[in-house]
């Protein structure tokens, strides 16, 4: 069944009802290194992550995840293959019925292989890590929006993933903070050596964090390359976002509230 | 020419609403297959989906926590059914004897199951589209996914096993309060002996089992309905609100439809029994 190495979108097309999303989108995130994914609100950028972790499916083309084509696993298949990737939600997505620990815990009871002090151990590990140790027995309700990101991180790294996608994993953070938590990310991506996608609207913050960068808008991706080059791109909607002009082809289209939900 | 157009576009929007329904009602029986397996997988111990107690704490939520609401409003309606019967008698015949023996005949074969499930059609059909559509738009669902969890196993099972037995249970007690608060109101307002009042023998085996399988199916229809509302939830808190309003919709249209073709059926298998 593996037919590729990695983590890709062939020719993507995703609609939901008349709207078209996604055009035709190829993207690859190779094994090992880090895939930013930038754009404007509303251009598509998490419906790619749900494409590669089989939450949802393409309207053609086909998506590959960690060497299997997601887009035509059976559910069954597919939620065996969401136990290798770990997600972190754009609103965080914390069970609200269940407090910090038995959040970061939930996937791992789940999986049935892994000794109760294991877990235990592991959770608390990663809640010391995110610098959540003492608020185990919280739940999501009493967190500010940072401390549930950081639940968020340690829900989708405490089973050591092979993929992680990181979905605005610094949206509504300080500048402080954010380094930290990207700090933090690049600690675990050296200690696991995954492949890792993240997407922000942050660029300059993700750049220093990924190898790699995506720019999507309008449903196509028009910038693939080094994050490093990402300042220096001629596109003029990719100069445009990274360096937040006022004046330029992304202003000729302002997202509705409803496009950008 | 534009009545052609009229008509045609009229034709097209009868058939696109009756292709809509039809999907509707498939996804709706599709759900309920998808629960049922999922109330036999989560039997398993080592089930992923399986979550201990939740079917408990399900009943408590729907059945504790509405009998006073049920035991309020099914006591009034017993005492309103009761007087306006005897109110109308009284102006005809004046004899109150059948009163109670056709009014326990009607509570257990229809009244107990169909106005309990309507009462808990929209206070437990909108806490579940409530709580299952607020965790669809704060993508919990997906994060279920992401664990290994099926959402219908894990949200709509429970609450379908739940409900159930709530509502069998519910509509048993419901009944004796509906007759309880009739007969004391006869009693009280028209005269009417209580031991001729509380005669059940015009009640058969048939109208229990009618009223059975009446609650029982009820009982399914809620929580698949207002778990297929909340899983249809999309946006934000205005897509939940739009989820609960539908839920309570549908399940109450659900239990009087559900009505109509089980008396209708029973009339036809047992013409003589209902």
């Amino acid at each position: 069944m593996s037919e590729v190495a990695g983590t890709e979108l062939r020719n993507v097309d995703k609609r939901f009802g008349g709207r078209q999303v996604l055009r035709n989108v190829s993207l690859k995130a190779l094994p090992g290194r880090r895939l930013g994914i930038i754009g404007p609100a509303a251009s598509g950028k998490s419906v790619i992550a749900k494409l590669w972790c089989g939450l949802e499916r393409p309207t053609s083309g086909d998506v590959f995840t960690l060497g299997h084509r997601l887009s035509t696993l059976p559910e069954l298949a597919a939620s065996q293959q969401r136990a290798r990737i770990g997600m972190l939600f754009q609103n965080y997505a914390l069970f609200d019925f269940l407090s910090v620990l038995d959040n970061v815990t939930f996937a791992l009871q789940r999986r049935g292989d892994i000794p109760a002090d294991e877990i235990q151990d592991r959770a608390a590990a990663r809640l010391r890590a995110v610098g959540l140790a003492g608020s185990e027995h919280k739940f999501p309700s009493q967190l500010s929006g940072g401390m549930k990101k950081r639940v968020g991180i340690a829900r989708a790294t405490v089973a050591k993933p092979e993929l992680v996608i990181y979905d605005e994993p610094t949206a509504g953070l300080d500048p402080v903070t954010t380094q930290k938590v990207y700090d933090l990310l690049a600690s675990d991506h050296a200690q696991t050596g995954g492949t890792v996608i993240a997407i922000s609207s942050d660029v300059l913050a993700l750049a220093r964090f990924v190898d790699d960068i995506a720019f999507l808008h309008d449903g196509k991706i028009r910038y693939l390359g080094p994050a490093a080059d990402i300042e220096n791109v001629p596109d003029l909607a990719v100069r445009q976002f990274v360096r937040g002009e006022q004046h330029g082809p992304l202003s000729q289209h302002v997202p509705t509230p409803a496009e950008d939900a | 020419m534009a009545i052609r157009q009229s008509i045609h576009r009229s034709i097209y929007n009868l058939g696109s609403k009756a292709i809509g329904a039809v999907t509707v009602v498939r996804d709706l029986w599709l759900l309920f297959i998808g629960a049922i397996a999922g109330v036999l997988r989560t039997m398993r111990r080592n089930d992923p989906s399986r979550r201990p107690g939740e079917i408990w704490r399900q009943m408590h939520s729907m059945g504790n926590r509405s009998l006073v609401f049920l035991i309020v409003t099914l006591g009034f309606i017993g005492m309103v059914m009761v007087y306006q019967s005897c109110l109308q008698l009284a102006r005809v015949t004046g004899d109150y004897s059948q009163v109670g023996p056709q009014f326990i005949r009607l509570a257990v074969s229809d009244f107990a199951p169909t106005l309990t499930s309507l009462m808990l059609a929209t206070r437990v059909g909108a806490g579940i589209a409530a709580e299952v559509g607020s965790m669809k738009v704060t993508e919990q669902v997906d994060a279920l996914r992401m664990c290994g969890v099926a959402p219908i196993d894990f949200l709509i099972s429970p609450r379908l096993v739940a409900s159930f037995v709530v509502t069998i249970v519910l509509s048993i007690l419901a009944c004796g309060i509906m007759y309880g608060a009739g007969g004391l109101t006869a009693h009280y307002s028209f005269g009417v002996n209580l031991n001729i009042f509380f005669d059940p023998s015009n009640v058969r085996n048939s109208h229990v089992i009618l009223g059975l399988i009446k609650a029982a199916s009820f009982g399914i229809a809620i929580p698949i309905v207002s778990g297929y509302c909340g899983l249809a939830a999309h946006g934000s808190s205005e897509g939940v609100g739009r989820a609960t309003t539908a839920a309570v919709i549908g399940s109450s249209f659900a239990v009087i439809a559900l009505d109509f073709v089980i008396s209708t059926l029973a009339l036809l298998v047992m013409p003589g029994g209902v």
